[in-house]
């Protein structure tokens, strides 16, 4: 299933299901009005949704909705610095041993089509193409042959960045949470949808039309199991809660010269079997 | 004014102490207060500060119980935003070997990390390296970006104490860390908030301690903020929209278990306090997971 969070045509959140252009209104049909909250019902809220599918009579043009984020307000969204080998190089970074974590937080992030902002504070906005994986089953101390069970689906984020404010100190949380600067979505896929774990799917960014990151998910260097279990160890996952898989190279500010989004600019992140987000850019107000 | 949140009946609500040294509180769900469930709630109001003084003069004899019985719960229970700084006061940068830094440090807690005032603090199965970090939390009352540093404390509803608990191998395995700072049951947030005209601007110049057993190993003063509270308050909100319930964790003074020769980690059975100057104690039993 490919299931999107929108507002309809008079403005009601609610939860949708895309079928090729047209999607189809869960929430009027019964299911939860979140993608959060039908997460939390398990194995049952996905019958729900599957049964409100078949049972549907009525679709809405997909070109009518406004998207909203897939997750309305995770427990956590973690994500994963450095997790392919070219990436780590392009910025001088030792390919880590261990997954390396920081955080971003709800407010940092808009839909798919909705502007990402260039800060007044810095020029420096770079983008980063990545997959998240979305939880479905809570569990802690996930096993590597369980971890994919406790994987619901994926969808496509941009993980915007200011390089100037990410590099002030050795925390990088400060440049990856200013207000509305990464893009989520536009959909969420359900894990049989695509192949186990995401693995060998092609990634791409482009700026413009022109193609800035290219990479496979084979070459991450912890996969998405993997990543599960390293955030589940200590830290119990919750169903809606994410994890941000980390970018190949490719990224604006390790280019000669320095490439960095502005205004006008339109930001795509393009992954194999889950769409194409697209973001374009504006100033902050 | 001092609010804090406990459990009635397996719901949060909001009780309000009367006076610093009160036995006795005003349970605001039967003072008929509507916001009484959330803190984030609460302070979302505009007007919340003139309401509550109200109740407070109006006495409502059927709404006072005694604080003896209360069962805490994290002062703000799901904040929007829970942000730390890291290296906040020099001494504590030099023991871990860090330089002065230029720039403030930040990473941030979510809020499945946090308990509350008496309830047992975890030492996590993965690692028994569980140590404690005295700091003053600043708590958000009013949606603020781009503050400047004479505003900035404008937009402060009060401060309370937070203990940082940190799992320190976990902290360390790689550049960032967030996972060092996030196990389940590691972060301790109260017991109360203490309205800021209660306490200087900014909360400066306030003793700040960490008693293991008894046994002082924190002993600074905020008025050794590398950033102070609105300089931190001014680099926040440049990157992001304070919000009502947000909360700033502002660092730790000189004293961590792991930079001690030979190093402390809390263990079961201890008892770890944080005691920060006119604003009270936050108390924790160590049990493990």
């Amino acid at each position: 299933m490919r299931l999107l969070r929108f507002k309809t045509p008079d403005g009601h959140p609610a939860l949708g299901a895309r079928i090729g252009d047209e999607v189809i209104n869960l929430t009027e049909l019964g299911c939860p009005g979140t993608l959060d909250e039908l997460l939390r019902h398990g194995a049952a809220g996905m019958a729900s949704a599957k049964a409100a599918i078949e049972k549907a009579t009525k679709r809405l043009p997909l070109s009518s909705v406004q998207l909203l984020p897939p997750i309305h307000h995770p427990h956590k969204a973690f994500a994963i610095g450095l997790n392919y080998v070219d990436h780590a190089h392009e910025g001088n970074f030792t390919p880590p041993t261990q997954p390396v974590l920081f955080h971003r937080f709800p407010t940092s992030w808009v839909a798919h089509g909705v502007p990402i902002e260039r800060p007044k504070a810095s020029h420096e906005f770079d983008y980063e193409g990545e997959i998240v994986a979305i939880i479905g089953k809570a569990g802690k101390y996930i096993t590597k042959e369980k971890a994919l069970d406790h994987v619901a689906g994926y969808s496509i984020f941009n993980d915007g960045s200011i390089r100037d404010f990410q590099f002030r100190s050795s925390q990088w949380m400060w440049g990856k949470n200013f207000d509305r600067s990464g893009g989520f979505g536009p959909e969420f896929i359900t894990a049989d949808e695509v192949p186990a774990g995401m693995v060998g799917m092609n990634i791409e960014t482009r700026l413009n039309g022109q193609v800035m990151q290219k990479a496979n998910t084979r070459d991450m260097i912890f996969d998405v199991a993997t990543l599960v279990v390293a955030c589940s160890e200590g830290m119990e996952l919750h169903p809606g809660d994410m994890i941000i898989t980390g970018t190949p190279a490719g990224v604006g500010f390790a280019r000669k010269p320095p490439v960095f989004m502005k205004a006008g600019d339109v930001c795509e992140v393009v992954v194999e079997g889950l769409g194409t987000l697209s973001n374009p850019i504006i100033n902050e107000a | 004014m001092r609010l804090f949140t406990f459990e009635k009946a397996g719901k949060p609500t909001i009780g309000l102490l009367r006076t610093p040294a009160a036995q006795e509180y005003i349970d605001l769900e039967i003072a008929g207060y509507e916001f009484c469930h959330d803190m984030v709630a609460l302070l979302s109001q505009p007007d919340w500060r003139d309401s509550l003084d109200a109740i407070l003069e109006e006495e409502p004899l059927q709404a006072i119980k005694p604080v003896a019985n209360v069962k805490f719960l994290p002062l703000v229970q799901n904040p929007g935003k829970i942000i730390c700084v890291g290296l906040n006061y020099a001494d504590h940068a030099k023991e871990g070997g860090h330089a002065i830094p230029e720039h403030p440090s930040f990473f941030l807690r979510v809020n499945s990390s946090q308990i509350a005032h008496q309830q047992p603090m975890k030492v996590p199965k993965a690692s028994a390296k569980l140590d404690y970090e005295a700091e003053l939390a600043v708590v958000v009352g009013k949606q603020a970006r781009h503050l400047t540093l004479d505003n900035a404390l404008d937009c402060v509803a009060g401060y309370s104490c937070y203990n940082d608990g940190s799992v320190r191998d976990y902290q360390r395995k790689g550049t960032q860390w967030t996972l060092g700072k996030n196990f389940d049951a590691t972060g301790s947030f109260g017991p109360w908030l203490v309205t800021k005209d209660e306490l200087p601007p900014g909360g400066d110049g306030l003793k700040i301690q960490t008693r293991l057993n008894g046994q002082t190993l924190q002993d600074g003063n905020t008025s050794n903020f590398l950033f102070d509270v609105k300089t931190v308050l001014k680099i926040v909100s440049e990157c992001m929209t304070l919000e009502p319930g947000d909360v700033i964790i502002t660092g730790t003074p000189a004293g961590v278990g792991y930079a001690r020769t030979p190093p402390i980690f809390m263990k079961a059975g201890d008892i770890c306090e944080i005691e920060i100057e006119k604003i009270g104690v936050l108390l924790n039993t160590i049990s493990n997971e």
